[in-house]
Formats: structure tokens, sequence, C-alpha cells
């Protein structure tokens, strides 16, 4: 099958592309299994060397192939082409600033994403067996679903929240601090809370369930950033979710 | 602006599910009822503060222009309250997130369910009037006695961005505009329990103002204004929008002005509702702390000038002598839009016939 790819370009060291344009390009003899990436590719080998994108491991795990594909944030490496029909609209995430064509600053994102303190913190003596903290795996389960983020940041760029307000931590940075603030684990539940009780932390979220849909590894987002909400009205996180409960079926 | 502009655009161009189209009509619809409400409060205490303004108020609330926005303003109310529920259930069930796409179609059919009939029986109070010999104020004057709001817009927003000029200087360059983490959550809270409040509340206003009778029932000559009793203050005798207000005010259960006190309650939690959202639409798009000041201001200040205006007229209320004045005002309205003598003599207004 034929398919139109319609790509947003941005080029700031070549003064005739210093402003972003659609350019478009054919491509024969596409197999619906292969992926948006693979096309990508075959643009940029075939046709045109001069597109630029981000993309590692091509699989899903690395989360640097984030974009606006027909008009919502998905990974090129995890998107078949059956999945997204014969024309193909491609755009930089949203809201970050573009550096050139389709790779954007991650700066502002990993900013926020350190603000959120993503680390146990346990000043604690280690157990007397020297080697791990135990933990049962009913307190896992409490945040297992937040462990899945690969920090693509597909979620914190369909969020109209942050696209308005650079400053708002997003959807990502609240569910890399979920991961910690509902660990037994963690000592730092009062510091986390303060941080993301903030202007800028979790009550600039509206509930849009953009993120929620936007996540390639299918993390329930939105329920994250409310399970915090609930940790930060209650003063501390226990409680707040039923072991178990984030598990998938 | 170029954000601004970017966020607007793009908020369109993203193709969210239904939750973006929510939160957009969720944003639109408030900001109406915000408008709406400087409108309407200060216009309402005129029946207290200048009679004669309120007579002329009704009348251009009597007019076509204002008759679409009423259908648009109930189903903004309808709209934005069950939307409200929606979003405040899911804050309080994170864990149910995944019937909140069905919720949302369940808010959009729910808000069209009530809103049909309520729209037909609306509708009927516009052909009543309309089928009668109506009195209508003509377009012109209708916005040109929108026009002193103008006025009022501007001058809040000089004020707002001197006193966030002179809060800028006092605190010193970079200071920060942001509330403490304890405010954040006590106004995210406000807003979910307000809401709540405020739903059967304004759904009564609504019916009784909208549904029950219409806009033009409110000066109609010996009609008994809703709510009011028929025992303690009888029929609307002048006609007069201010009585009407009187009757409905002056009815009391054992000791209580109960629609007095049922203003009131409306008033402080709508207000305080409504522009506490605004601040928080507008700190979205703000950055500047200058701005984000001077929104905080605007919105300071046309909460307080609303409490002061509304608290003020419900607290002093309306006397005979208010009605008599906006009696003479209505007789006045009438005469310079060409009421004939046997129109005026109809309407009570002899004396104006006399004396054109």
């Amino acid at each position: 099958m034929d398919i139109r790819f319609r790509i947003r370009r941005y080029n700031p060291e070549d003064e005739a592309k210093a402003r972003p344009y659609w350019q478009e390009y054919e491509l024969k003899e596409v197999q619906p299994t292969d992926r948006v990436l693979e096309l990508l590719h075959r643009i940029k080998w075939e046709q045109d060397g001069t597109l630029t994108f981000r993309r590692s491991c091509s699989a899903g795990i690395c989360g640097s192939d984030a974009m606006r594909i027909n008009g919502v944030n998905r990974l090129a490496c995890k998107l078949l082409i059956r999945d997204v029909g014969s024309s193909v609209q491609v755009e930089p995430i949203l809201g970050l600033p573009v550096l050139k064509d389709l790779v954007v600053d991650m700066e502002p994102f990993f900013a926020h994403y350190r603000r959120v303190m993503p680390y146990l913190v346990n000043e604690e003596a280690v157990p007397e067996d020297g080697r791990e903290r135990l933990q049962t795996p009913a307190a896992r389960s409490v945040y297992d679903d937040s462990t899945n983020c690969i920090l693509c940041a597909a979620c914190t760029t369909a969020c109209p929240s942050f696209w308005a307000n650079g400053e708002y931590y997003g959807p990502a940075a609240i569910v890399q601090a979920h991961r910690f603030l509902f660990d037994d684990r963690d000592r730092a539940e009062e510091e986390r809370l303060a941080v993301l009780g903030e202007g800028d932390g979790v009550w600039r979220c509206r509930t849009v369930f953009n993120c929620t849909s936007a996540c390639p590894r299918n993390i329930e987002v939105t329920r994250a950033i409310g399970e915090v909400k609930m940790a930060i009205r209650k003063g501390s996180p226990e409680g707040v979710i039923r072991p178990f409960s984030h598990e998938k079926h | 602006m170029t954000t601004l502009v970017l966020t607007l655009r793009e908020s369109l161009r993203y193709r969210g599910a239904i939750g973006q189209w929510s939160w957009l009509l969720h944003r639109l619809s408030g900001l109406g009822v915000v408008l709406f409400i400087v409108l309407h409060v200060v216009d309402t205490s005129w029946a207290v503060f200048y009679p004669p303004l309120y007579e002329e108020a009704i009348k251009t609330y009597q007019s076509p222009l204002f008759t679409l926005g009423e259908f648009a303003l109930v189903a903004s109310v309808v709209y934005h309250a069950f939307n409200g529920l929606r979003v405040a259930f899911f804050d309080y069930r994170p864990q149910l997130w995944r019937h909140q796409g069905r919720a949302a179609v369940g808010v959009l059919l729910l808000s069209g369910l009530l809103l049909t009939p309520v729209f037909v029986l609306m509708f009927g109070h516009v052909l009543d009037f309309y089928n009668e010999e109506a009195f209508v104020l003509p377009l012109e004057e209708v916005i040109r006695a929108q026009l002193p709001f103008l006025g009022g817009f501007a001058l809040a927003g000089i004020a707002a961005l001197l006193l966030a000029g002179l809060h800028s200087l006092v605190a010193g360059r970079g200071s920060q505009t942001a509330l403490s983490a304890s405010s954040e959550r006590f106004w995210w809270l406000y807003m979910r329990i307000s809401g709540v409040l405020i739903l059967p509340l304004v759904f009564g206003h609504l019916g009784m103002m909208h549904v029950v009778q219409g806009v033009f029932d409110i000066s109609a000559a010996e009609h008994l204004a809703v709510g009011a009793s028929e025992g303690q203050v009888g029929a609307n005798a002048t006609g007069t929008a201010v009585e009407f207000v009187h009757d409905r005010w002056s009815t009391f259960i054992g000791p209580l002005a109960i629609w007095r006190l049922y203003d009131f309650a409306l008033l402080v939690l709508v207000v305080i509702h409504g522009f506490n959202g605004l601040r928080g639409v507008l700190w979205d798009y703000l950055h500047h702390p200058l701005a984000k000041r001077a929104a905080l201001y605007l919105c300071l200040i046309a909460a307080l000038v609303l409490l002061a205006l509304g608290g003020g007229a419900l607290v002093i209320g309306i006397d005979e002598a208010a009605i008599d004045e906006a009696s003479r005002a209505l007789c006045e309205i009438r005469q310079t839009h060409g009421a004939t003598l046997e129109e005026l003599v109809e309407l009570g207004c002899e004396e104006f016939g006399e004396t054109s």
C-alpha cells in the first residue's frame, strides 16, 4: 500500500526553513505491519537525509521517539501503520521548545522530573543482615503501575495545563513522584507532599485525561495524580490506595 | 501572548478524547456565567440603590438579544453543574477513572435531557410575551445600556493594574506570585464543596426565574411574583420590576425572609466560586508576575464589588418610595418610546400622558 506522510519541519540554522512548515512525502510498498518509526527511517534514508528525529532502542523502552502522530501523542516505534491509516501527519510533541524538525528540548521536562526527588530516600540504618529493605507484595502492588514510566513525555505534552503553563510539573513528574511517595520504604513523604502541593504542582491538573490516553505504557496517569491529590489532602499517603487495586486484568 | 495563542489553537488541534472537550466546555460555560453574574448582581442591586436603572435593565433583559443570552446562560449553568459533579466525583474516586469518558457523555446527555423541556417552557414564555402587545427596547438602546459595564470593566482593570504595580514595587522585583500550598488546597476544596452546595440553589433559582415564570413576568402587572406569598404581599400592583423584587424579599416563612437568605447564600457561594474560577483560568495563561498579580486583584475587586452591591441590596431592602420611583421611571421609558395617551392611561401613567 502507498502512504502519504505530512511532517512538520523546522531548521533554525537555515534561514529558509526557520519558520515551521509542512513537508509531504510519498512511500510505496508499505506493509500494514510496518511501524511509523520504520517509515520515518525510509524517508530519511531513501528520500531526505535532512529529516531529523530522535530514536534509540526502537522497541518502546527508551522513550525517545514520542511525537504527535495524526493529532495524538504516540511512540513512533510502537505504532503500526494499520492503526493509523494511509495518511500520516507527524509533529513534534507540544509544550517543549522545538530544536529541529521532530526533536524537542527535553531539559524543562527533566527539570520537573528532578524537582520531585525521583529516588528513594531512607536514612535509616541498613537491615541487620546487611542486604535489602524487604517489602511485602501487597505494599509493592500499591505503586506497581507507576514503575512502568519510561519518561517519554507523551503524557506531559498531551496536557492542556502544561501547554498553557510550562512551570506545571506535568503528569510524568507526578507519576514519578507517585512511585516513591507510595513506596513504604521511603521516608521523605513530608517533603514530597510539600513539593507536590505547591502552586505548580498537582492542583494544576484539571482531570482532562489526555495524559492517560497518551501513555504508551498504559499507565493510569490521571488516577495516579488523583491519588497524590488525595494523599496531600489527608497529609499522608497511607490508606489512599488499596493493595493490588492497580493490577490490570 | 504567543503562548496564549499557541495554547488555545493547539487545545483545539490536539485530538484528545472527550475529556478535553468537557474541559473546554467547562471553562467556556464558566466564563459565560461569570460575565452574566456581573451584569445580574449589579443590575439587581439598582432595585435598591437606583430603582429607575433597574426598570431599564429588566427591559433590556426582555429584548431578543438577552433572550438568546438567557437560553445560553441556562444551558451553561446546567452543563457546568453536571460536569462539575463529574469532575468532583472522579477527584474523590480516582480509581474509577475508566468510567470518566462514559460519564462525560452522560453529562452531555443529561444536560440535553433536562434542557429540552426547560427550553420548551422558556420558549413558551417568549411566545406569550410576543403574542401580547410586547414592548421591546430597540437593539441600540439595549447595547447602549451595557456600555457602562465596559467602563466598569476598564476601571476595574486599571485599578487592578495599579494595585499590582504597587504590590510589585513594595514586594520587590522578582518576588513570587503564588498561593501557598495550604491556600491552593483550600481553594481546590472550596470549588468542589461550593459547587455541590450551589447546584440545588442555582437550579431552584433558574427554575423560578426562567421556567416556572419568565423574565417577562418580572414586570407583569397583577402578577404574583414567583415564591411570593399572596397573603403577605399580594400581586405586583405597579407592574414594576422593583415591586417584583420587593414582593419576593418581603415574603416570610416564620421569622425568616426566606428569599433574602436564599439569594444571600447563592450570591456569596457563586461570586467566590466564579471569581476564583476566573483566577484559575487567567493564571493558566498569564505568566508575568505583574500580569498574574493584576489578574488576582481584578478578581478580588470584582468579587468584593459584587458582594458589597448584592449583599448591601439584600440587607437594605426595598421600600415604598423605591417602588414609586420605579413606577414613574417605567412611565417615562414608555413615554419616550412613543406610547399613546391611551396606553399610558392603561399603564397607570396618566400624569405622563397630560404632560406630553
